[in-house]
């Protein structure tokens, strides 16, 4: 079982704030007429949607098919990064959700994959305001 | 500590609340004012305790139709299987080294059977059809001359899978191979009748049937051949099979339970019946939900469904405040599916999105709805966050 430890005794396995974020994910869904980033590994699916204006993020949504700290992980990013440079999308780092979610090590991989999304994104948008 | 205040417990196939009248029977040997005695003990009141678990091996013995002297207490189910199967195993070396088990069994069953493989034995691991039962045909083929062990459990823990005991135990009976059954999830839920089922050694445990954790007893028919070596060595009581100074309460709490569920057993039956059936029919139209197993040759206290293109550990989230069991055979590092459904023939996908209703005495229809409710809901809201999959 998740959070079964060596004893095969139970604890935990979420943080309050992973089960806040996963009992309300404000941010999930679509925005129609954004820029769309998709990935999909580690058996976890992530779409990140942005709306940009004037080099600001002004609007995020995500979908996600995954664990619990997936979904917390991806509303955080959500919920942190709107009204931040679009700029910053490149150079994002899951490093700090991992250890403010206290997402386990072995699940670094899944998480990691929202780091691909968000600087996939990222690419997206600088290529779109290039045009 | 958890608010267990706004919690809905549907796990007992995993355990179950000690009766009030079990908590009373073996209050009356733990305290002061009570009989607490070692029954090793040769002064009034040792003997006073051995009366007291006479008693309780009467309770027992008439649950499962069968004599006080054919029971062996032990800790639990856990206990009960590695001293069947290790026990019979050495006992009957000469005789032969070839086992035969299933790979859906119990892990207390698989274990001790993967441990003789390491030892010299050879082990025939059997597969279930897509339903998990066992076909005959399939055993009769894996018997040989040298086959001198078969341990197949009655009701399986993770589906409710009810195996054909008396066909299998007369096959093993044809074969001169003794047939151990693994009854955790049956002993005080279905009708057992040792007196006419051909089963030589099988294992059962109190916490599954509303009586204490702790204790459980190995059944060792009374018949020629049919014997255990011991794998505890001291004080040698329990016939040297089994020593250790019996824990009085946990016997009488066993017997207490024992008694009230022979009175009850097919009350309990028909209200576990009407709550599966009333669980499968609020939920059997979710899109992609499969049961794993067969309702119609199941144990009714439990229901496993998993549903298509669902995360389970999300999906076990999104169900609290319902206590139900996961298909995911895991540890810490990992959430692997449950090696159960993965022999079904289930994906990884499938089986890692199985949840196991199982329902007890106190649930009610009420608790039954809210979990079709949260079931339905936390379904929908997952496939509401998922991206579509990509073509």
């Amino acid at each position: 079982m998740p959070g079964t430890d060596a004893r095969g005794m139970s604890s935990d396995p979420y943080s309050a704030e992973v089960r806040a974020l996963f009992a309300a994910p404000e941010h999930g869904g679509v925005l129609d007429n954004a820029s769309c980033a998709a990935v999909e590994d580690q058996g976890v699916r992530i779409s990140l949607f942005a709306r940009v204006e004037e080099g600001i993020v002004t609007g995020l949504r995500f979908q996600a098919w995954g664990c619990p700290h997936v979904i917390a992980a991806a509303e955080a990013f959500c919920a942190k990064s709107e009204g931040s440079a679009a700029s910053d999308l490149l150079e994002f780092s899951v490093s700090g959700l991992m250890q403010s979610l206290s997402v386990p090590a072995e699940k670094s991989g899944r998480i990691l994959v929202l780091e691909d999304a968000v600087r996939s994104l990222g690419s997206i948008v600088r290529g779109a305001s290039k045009h | 500590m958890t608010d267990r205040s706004q919690m809905i417990y549907l796990d007992y196939a995993a355990s179950t609340p000690v009766d009030p009248w079990v908590v009373e029977a073996m209050t009356a040997l733990m305290t002061a004012d009570g009989n607490y005695s070692n029954p090793s003990s040769t002064h009034a009141a040792g003997r006073r305790s051995v009366e007291y678990i006479a008693h309780a091996a009467g309770q027992l013995a008439s649950l499962l139709n069968t004599t006080e002297d054919t029971l062996v207490w032990t800790s639990g189910a856990t206990e009960s299987d590695n001293l069947a199967i290790l026990g019979a195993a050495y006992y009957r070396r000469e005789r032969g080294q070839h086992l035969i088990t299933m790979r859906t069994e119990h892990k207390a069953v698989t274990d001790p059977f993967s441990e003789l493989e390491k030892r010299g034995f050879e082990v025939t691991w059997l597969d279930s059809d897509a339903n998990g039962l066992l076909d005959i045909e399939t055993l009769r083929a894996a018997m040989r001359e040298d086959t001198q062990l078969v341990s197949i459990m009655h009701v399986n823990n993770e589906t409710g899978i009810i195996q054909d005991i008396q066909s299998i135990g007369a096959l093993c009976g044809e074969n001169d191979a003794l047939f151990h059954v693994d009854a955790a999830q049956s002993c005080g839920k279905l009708p057992i009748d040792l007196a006419a089922l051909p089963v030589d050694l099988m294992s059962v445990t109190a916490h599954k049937t509303y009586g204490p954790k702790g204790i459980g007893a190995l059944y060792i028919a009374d018949r020629k051949g049919v014997h255990v070596e011991p794998l505890l060595f001291g004080g040698g009581q329990q016939r040297k099979l089994r020593p250790g100074t019996l824990p009085a309460q946990q016997i009488v709490g066993f017997g207490a339970a024992a008694d009230i569920a022979q009175s009850r057993i097919n009350d309990d039956l028909g209200h576990l019946t009407a709550l599966r059936d009333r669980m499968w029919a609020g939920i059997r139209d979710v899109p992609g939900v499969t049961v794993n197993g067969d309702i119609a040759n199941s144990f009714p206290g439990i229901l496993n469904v998993s549903v298509e293109d669902i995360e389970g550990e999300s999906l076990l989230l999104a169900l609290e405040p319902l206590c139900v069991a996961t298909g995911s055979a895991c540890n810490s590092k990992s959430q692997e599916p449950s090696y159960v459904l993965r022999a079904l023939g289930r994906s990884d996908a499938l089986a890692q999105s199985a949840i196991r209703f199982s329902f007890g005495r106190p649930t009610t229809a009420a608790d039954v709805d809210v979990a079709i409710e949260l079931y339905r809901n936390g379904i929908d809201k997952l496939r509401c966050l998922a991206p579509t999959r990509a073509a």
